[in-house]
């Protein structure tokens, strides 16, 4: 069985452009609650 | 997702999808399939990979996963799928948030 991230972690905080090119800090959306998609990638 | 973002607005919740393809090809995407939400290239998946997203070589790469994140930013919700379609239902998702 491979690693997962449990359900209480805190989730790793990230710093990524969005496709607008302006930067997404997952850590700056604190107060509000977060659905992270992570996809398969289009191709 | 998309069909039910305004159910997730209406929630004050923040959408971000992230994905292993280039910028160019990300962004195209995002603009042809007019997604409403954030959506972030993850170059070589490095934050995907800080949250264990699977990689299945006899399933053609990358799985989808979807994590529920609290507003202290911790996760509350997570589903590792095992296959390409193995997404949960948007009712599932809006059900975890309302119970945050």
């Amino acid at each position: 069985m491979s690693i997962k991230i449990d359900a209480k972690d805190l989730a790793p905080d990230f710093e990524l452009a969005n496709t607008k090119g302006e930067i997404v800090r997952l850590s700056a959306y604190r107060g509000k609650p977060v659905v992270l998609v992570l996809l398969r990638g289009f191709m | 997702m998309r069909q039910d973002y305004c159910e997730f607005q209406e929630r004050g919740v923040e959408i971000i999808a992230l994905g292993p393809d280039g910028p160019n090809a990300f962004k195209r995407y995002w603009q042809e399939e007019s997604i409403p939400f954030t959506g972030c290239p993850d170059i070589k998946s490095q934050v995907a990979n800080r949250f264990h997203q699977q990689v299945n070589l006899f399933k053609f790469g990358r799985m989808p996963a979807i994590f529920v994140i609290d507003k202290d930013g911790r996760i509350r919700y997570n589903h590792y799928g095992d296959s390409m379609a193995d997404i949960p239902e948007n009712t599932v998702i809006l059900k975890i948030i309302d119970e945050l």
